[in-house]
């Protein structure tokens, strides 16, 4: 998570809890601090990443536009951003073309 | 009868529900599988599709869920007695409230995440799509008239509350500073802010601002348009975070304040079957919205939640269980009705300022139980209440401001300008405000939502049908709601077609300050909305019926086409 642990949030248990066996080891204080970050901060959380991802993919588009048609960079310079770019081009492909609505806008 | 057995009565209920009907439907129904991928981690982007802890999401699914609605409900429908809202809260979550937030959260979570526009285009039919999204804009705007209304009508009421939650714009905006520009640790920051708001609190007490309900109608709508344009980090988010903690430490102090002073009722338990909004059946179905059923929640739960549950097995927890526990909320907010006044008569009384004057007033009482004074807890409880609807209210302009620049940018160039969408809602808002009467604003939300709940449960039913499983505990509620809010929204209508035609005729007066032309202009706008609404949810309901029925019919006769195309039939 963003705020709140340092890394240890929430965000960063999507690996470990695995098959919900994290969840027998949570002590209560545990949970009570997950459930007041949820409340409190977990929208901040999303937020900030919504704000980061649309600037990246804002980016790809620019350099990568081609992969959908979209060509503004000569390939030249595409090629030269291809292998920084590689790891994020599968997630930004599917957000880009993933049907949105305006209730995306809300949450 | 002690305020103490009614909150006990929905805990219990809350816990048969959560554990006996919900768990049935969850094993036996819909089978939810805990090794199956969710969309979370198939789709994961770090953004929306995200694998997310399941006490992580409860509080977020049920920070998201509840706002002011389950508050404000109860406390108008105490008109009709304790007992028919009491009923209706802990029957209409048993039945509808928590089927509707978790099966929303199921379909999204078998169809890919998919948002509720692609799944009306792709279950009901592809009209259905726009049809949605235009009843969804409408029902959002009604949303930031009717809390708009309250805000404004209490803090004319109340003079103490306007320092305070001008203060509490001038916090928040500090935190963002301090947290995302100067990095200064979340805790510290949290700690510092929470104690000034508490004192600009204490200010407000000793340094009230009369003026009047126009002006803070200006003002709510002011503090909207700045969460509309501004940087979401600088002012929305910051705003909405401290407020958290306050409202967090209200409704601590509102539970231990019930427990340790354990107040009876004072308002009968019945009063009589037709109230001044209009009679019990429909109109207390959609008074208590958010308490007992909502339609907003099927969009946090689909749109929100389902794209990061982690596990299928975690939804009965998030979405059915905050759906309970927000049961347990509003039955707060009703013993704040009933039992925070000497007699019926002093409840009707503070009625007239507003449910928000009831509530600032009611939990003051309470807070008086655990020894805080009167005037710091009224004021509390009074910018409880506005942090309550306000920081719905910027994130509702917000989003409209971003759905006139989709829907009307192409058309209008104009419209692409954040300032303008927002003050074009804004000047919507204030024409709503301005020229109706509150209790009609709010059946038309509380109409549009529970019509939005029955949409949500028809498009259930709907996919229930076409995967073969069990579908009357989403069907019945769907028709249930349905009938009973088309109902409201007709009786609402009929009422605003009725006023615009004494208005003209001179046998009813408008509010003060009004003119006739602009008091006939706002009714006759309200029923147009009420008209649009109906017919829209009507066109939803005929496809939607359409396709159910053929859905189902292709589940009783799944061979029947093969059989039909066998050679030699003839």
């Amino acid at each position: 998570m963003l705020f709140w642990g340092k890394g240890k949030g929430a965000k960063g248990e999507a690996g470990k809890a695995e098959a919900g066996e994290a969840e027998g080891r949570q002590t209560a204080g545990s949970v009570v601090r997950e459930f007041v970050y949820g409340m409190a901060a977990h929208d901040m959380t999303r937020y900030a990443l919504k704000t980061r991802s649309s600037m990246e993919h804002l980016f790809i588009l620019i350099t990568m536009g081609d992969l959908l048609g979209v060509p503004i960079l000569p390939p030249y310079y595409s090629l030269r951003l291809l292998p920084y770019v590689v790891p994020q081009i599968a997630t930004w492909k599917r957000r880009m073309l993933r049907e949105k609505d305006i209730t995306d806008a809300l949450f | 009868m002690s305020s103490v057995l009614a909150l006990g009565l929905a805990v219990v209920a809350a816990i048969i529900g959560y554990y006996v009907y919900a768990r049935y439907v969850d094993e036996k129904i819909i089978k939810v599988d805990p090794k199956k991928a969710t969309p979370a981690k198939m789709y994961m982007d770090g953004v929306d599709f995200m694998p997310t802890g399941k006490h992580v999401l409860f509080g977020y699914q049920f920070k998201s869920i509840a706002a002011l609605g389950p508050v404000t409900g109860p406390i108008v429908a105490m008109q009709w007695g304790w007992l028919p809202g009491l009923l209706w809260i802990v029957f209409g979550t048993f039945f509808i409230g928590w089927v509707q937030d978790y099966v929303s959260a199921i379909v999204g979570l078998r169809n890919d995440g998919q948002s509720f526009g692609a799944l009306s285009y792709r279950l009901i039919s592809p009209r259905g799509r726009l049809t949605l999204l235009a009843f969804i804009y409408f029902y959002l705007i009604l949303i930031v008239a009717a809390f708009g209304d309250m805000v404004a009508s209490m803090m004319a009421k109340l003079p103490s509350v306007p320092l305070a939650i001008i203060a509490l714009m001038a916090v928040g905006m500090l935190s963002g500073w301090m947290i995302y520009k100067k990095k200064i640790d979340i805790l510290v920051t949290t700690a510092v802010m929470v104690l000034l708001a508490l004192f600009a609190i204490w200010l407000g007490s000793v340094v009230p601002i009369p003026a009047s309900k126009l002006v803070w109608v200006v003002f709510a709508l002011l503090f909207s348009y700045l969460g509309a344009v501004l940087p979401i980090w600088s002012y929305t988010q910051p705003i909405n975070y401290i407020s958290f903690y306050l409202v967090f430490l209200g409704m601590l102090g509102a539970i231990i304040g019930i427990v340790v002073g354990q107040p009876n009722f004072t308002a009968p338990a019945f009063t009589t079957y037709t109230i001044g909004a209009g009679p019990l059946w429909p109109i207390l179905f959609v008074t208590i919205a958010c308490g007992a059923v909502s339609g907003w929640h099927s969009l946090v739960s689909s749109s929100g939640t389902a794209r990061q549950l982690q596990n299928e097995a975690d939804t009965r927890y998030v979405a059915g269980g905050s759906m309970f526990l927000e049961m347990v909320l509003a039955t707060i907010a009703l013993i704040i009705a009933g039992a925070a006044f000497s007699n019926f008569d002093a409840y009707k009384a503070a009625l007239k300022g507003g449910p928000a004057t009831v509530f600032s007033v009611g939990m003051a009482k309470f807070f008086g139980f655990i020894g805080i004074p009167e005037s710091f807890g009224t004021v509390f409880a009074g910018a409880m209440f506005v942090i309550l609807a306000i920081t719905v209210m910027q994130l509702v302009v917000r989003f409209a401001r971003i759905a006139t620049a989709e829907l009307a940018g192409d058309a209008v160039p104009a419209f692409r300008n954040q300032h303008v969408g927002a003050v074009v809602t804004c000047l919507i808002v204030f024409g709503l405000i301005y020229t109706n009467t509150w209790s009609y604003i709010w059946t038309l939300f509380g109409g549009s939502n529970q019509l939005m709940a029955s949409l949500a449960l028809l498009m259930a039913s709907i996919w229930l049908a076409s995967q073969k499983k069990n579908h009357a505990w989403t069907m019945w509620p769907a028709l249930f709601m349905f009938i009973t809010t088309i109902s409201a929204l007709a009786l609402t209508a009929r009422s605003l077609i009725l006023n615009v035609g004494k208005l003209q005729a001179g046998t009813l007066k408008p509010a003060a300050g009004q003119t006739v032309g602009l008091a006939v202009g706002g009714n006759a706008v309200a029923a147009a909305i009420a008209i649009f609404l109906m017919v829209a949810a009507l066109i939803l309901i005929y496809d939607g019926l359409k396709m159910y029925f053929k859905v189902r019919g292709e589940t009783q006769l799944p061979k029947a086409p093969a059989a039909q195309a066998a050679p030699g039939d003839d």
